[in-house]
């Protein structure tokens, strides 16, 4: 006996080249929201290129704007505190993210425990930025800072470590804020989606005698891959808007050592009161974002494999 | 039916009128309300607590909202661009005054409103707030302008200095002040505190020292001079000489930890601003060396003077605001001399001679006296040029660079030498 599949019948057209009853009720319910994306974020970024191409008169200038943000040689110096930034937060929030949900999810069994955990975790996400800078200038300051202040109690250090004040050490300091505020983020997320493994998958390679880093790779990363990707994701664009901590902590210093992307388009908006010029800086830096994850979406295959 | 059809539209073109006429700048009428746009911190405390009186008395409610002192000044550069009446009356930072005053983002307090002079506030804090300047070099877009008072005092900071008058004499030059800092350095106690946090931080820091060693960043016709011998000299003394008696970290401390330091007894001079001295230093429960420390002018340099600096903050009543009258009669009230013994009782920081020189209020405040002599030696205010924030930035990221040791004082003077002057070029300058 033939199969026969049977083809939806067709939703009924109000007339050729119309949209049909179903999608105009779509757009319809979509449109609140499509309203206010183009509100909030397609207006203003209309407005930022508008004035990436305008001087302070409001005069066309073409792309003079552009040319001199790309000639500032301070871009590149913030450029390279982003990268080292990016370097050091990024892989460290991943892995020890990683660690830290693997190791719950297989030792930990108590639920009360995991949601003790769980709320821990989500703590350093809900405080303001600028409560968890004030938080680790208490801890780096000099003088009177803590985490000196326990080293040389407890006989690790002689002298004080100048945590702020030389590159060597300003970099991590500041970095190690966002790796305190971020990791448990990763945690969390990495978590969720290892609840999600299937447990007779697992047990099936236990059977099998299967390592547990054979259970991780070959089962288990498989369904934490696009939750890494939405984290890569997120992270980045955090790390681009990085400016509350390292503002209290350094100020950028010292010199331009901790001048992250964020605080020098910051100063050429508010300090040099170029607006033309910051305006083609954040236009560059979305086009270049947008590229980065276009291009990491190809590259990085999100579906299980 | 025409009539009925078009008077919604009427009515609404009637309302837009209305409100626009409302809108207009110097309006008469008493409002219900006005709101401030203020700074968070010591500075604005005692007008959130002097405020309430004024709602009493008047009827006008005083709706503050606080802002912290980066956000505030962002917020009020988009709030003037937008020409948004949001605020009737802004609390500006005596340096933010040249570009406010260059964009004409205030209202003229004087002409529009007739605020006058009182001879019991020194010129000094008048003319900080007075625009273009009223000495000095004038920025060439606010060159030929009438001058206005567009601003007017509610916080007399002044720039002064800090030691520990119980372990030794009070330093008349600077001179003295690296050799009390040298005899009195020891384990844990530091003989000096450089507050040399990247940009604002160490600039606020330097300029005494810069001016009191006979430098400048300009000179009388906007040429950049912060590379020349005695500016040179000022530096090696900051990022060197008293750097050697200050405690590793100096390129990250702000004024909170330098007060910090003070007040839990591990260091024995420093420059310092009033409200330092209130919040912490005197601050008996959370310090531990209140009575112990004095307060003086700035130390006279090279130059044979001590020179101190402006750090005033001013009320002014943007241009969009709708109740300029009532804006400015708040002003009135507020810096009269009656009020302001109350405003000094909740911790304000005065520029009333006969206030600050009131025998029963300087024990209260031992700061009073040296603000008093610091406003009577006419202290310098930041180069009055709508560059100025660029200009800070400059000299504050090179500044710091040379006490991190990342760069030579020469290396870091030419440096930001060459950019400022790059700046001001490019600005017309």
């Amino acid at each position: 006996m033939a199969n026969v599949t049977a083809r939806p019948a067709p939703v009924p057209r109000a007339g050729a080249g119309r949209f049909t009853r179903q999608e105009r009720l779509a757009y319809l319910m979509l449109a609140p929201v499509l309203g206010t994306i183009l509100v909030i974020v397609t207006y203003p970024f209309l407005l930022a290129v508008l004035q990436s191409l305008q001087d302070a008169g409001s005069e066309f200038v073409g792309l003079r704007n552009y040319a001199a943000a790309l000639e500032n040689p301070l871009l590149y110096e913030a450029l390279a505190a982003t990268g080292i930034y990016a370097a050091l937060v990024m892989p460290t929030e991943i892995l020890l993210g990683l660690g830290f949900a693997l190791l719950v999810h297989r030792i930990v069994r108590s639920p009360r425990i995991r949601a003790l955990l769980f709320v821990l975790a989500t703590i350093p996400l809900v405080l303001p930025p600028i409560a968890v800078g004030v938080i680790a200038r208490l801890i780096y300051a000099p003088g009177y800072g803590v985490l000196n202040h326990l080293l040389i109690v407890t006989g690790v250090i002689r002298d004080e470590i100048n945590w702020l004040g030389q590159p060597a050490t300003a970099m991590p300091a500041v970095a190690s804020v966002d790796i305190w505020q971020w990791t448990p983020f990763v945690y969390l997320v990495l978590f969720s989606g290892l609840l999600t493994v299937p447990r007779e998958e697992i047990e099936a390679a236990q059977v099998d005698g299967a390592s547990g880093w054979s259970q991780f790779w070959h089962i288990e990363f498989n369904y934490l891959r696009p939750l890494l990707l939405l984290i890569l994701f997120f992270r980045l664009a955090d790390v681009l808007r990085v400016f509350d901590h390292v503002f209290i902590l350094t100020g950028g210093g010292p010199g331009n050592t901790t001048q992250l992307l964020s605080l020098y388009l910051y100063r050429i908006e508010f300090k040099y009161f170029d607006g033309g010029q910051a305006a083609a800086l954040a236009v560059m830096v979305l086009a270049a974002v947008s590229i980065a994850y276009s291009l990491v979406t190809r590259l990085l295959p999100v579906e299980r494999r | 039916m025409k009539k009925i059809r078009w008077a919604p539209a009427v009515v609404v073109v009637a309302l837009i009128v209305g409100a626009c006429q409302a809108a207009a700048p110097g309006g008469g009428q008493k409002p219900a309300k006005l709101t401030i746009a203020a700074v968070q911190g010591n500075e604005d405390a005692a007008l959130k607590a002097v405020a309430p009186l004024y709602e009493q008395k008047t009827g006008i409610k005083i709706e503050i909202v606080e802002f912290p002192y980066d956000q505030l000044f962002e917020k009020l550069v988009t709030t003037f661009k937008a020409n948004s009446p949001t605020y009737d009356l802004v609390m500006m930072d005596d340096p933010w005054m040249p570009k406010f005053g260059t964009d004409e983002s205030l209202q003229a307090l004087d002409s529009t409103y007739g605020i006058k002079r009182d001879s019991d506030i020194p010129d000094v804090v008048y003319d900080v707030g007075t625009w273009p300047p009223p000495r000095g070099p004038v920025p060439p877009k606010a060159q030929g302008k009438a001058a206005h008072l567009i601003g007017v005092t509610i916080v007399g900071n002044v720039e002064m200095f800090m030691y520990r008058s119980d372990m030794g004499p009070a330093p008349k030059t600077w001179d003295e002040v690296k050799a009390n800092a040298d005899k009195n350095k020891k384990a844990n106690f530091w003989g000096y505190v450089v507050r040399g946090k990247a940009t604002n931080p160490i600039v606020a820091d330097f300029l005494p020292i810069l001016w009191s060693f006979g430098g400048d960043v300009f000179d009388s016709n906007w040429a950049v001079t912060i590379d020349n011998a005695a500016s040179l000299k000022a530096v090696k003394f900051l990022v060197q000489d008293l750097k050697a008696a200050a405690p590793p970290g100096s390129e990250s401390i702000d004024a909170a930890d330098r007060s910090r330091l003070m007040a839990i007894g591990q260091a024995y001079q420093s420059t310092v601003w009033p409200g330092e001295i209130s919040e912490i230093v005197e601050n008996a429960s959370v310090s531990q060396v209140k009575g112990k420390v004095s307060y003086i002018p700035m130390p006279a340099g090279p130059s044979g003077k001590g020179i101190g600096m402006m750090g005033n903050w001013l009320l002014g009543v943007p241009k969009a605001s709708p109740n300029g009258q009532a804006a400015a009669d708040f002003i009135t009230w507020l810096t009269s001399s009656d009020t302001q013994k109350t405003y000094v009782d909740k911790g304000g920081i005065p520029a009333r001679k006969s206030i600050l020189n009131d025998s029963a209020l300087n024990q209260k405040n031992p700061y009073f006296a040296a603000l008093a002599k610091s406003l009577e030696a006419v202290p310098n205010w930041r180069p009055r040029t709508d560059q100025w924030n660029a200009v800070e930035t400059i000299l504050g990221t090179n500044l710091n660079a040379a006490l991190a040791g990342l760069t030579t004082p020469e290396d870091a003077v030419k440096k930001a030498a060459d950019q400022i002057r790059t700046l001001m070029k490019g600005a017309g300058y």
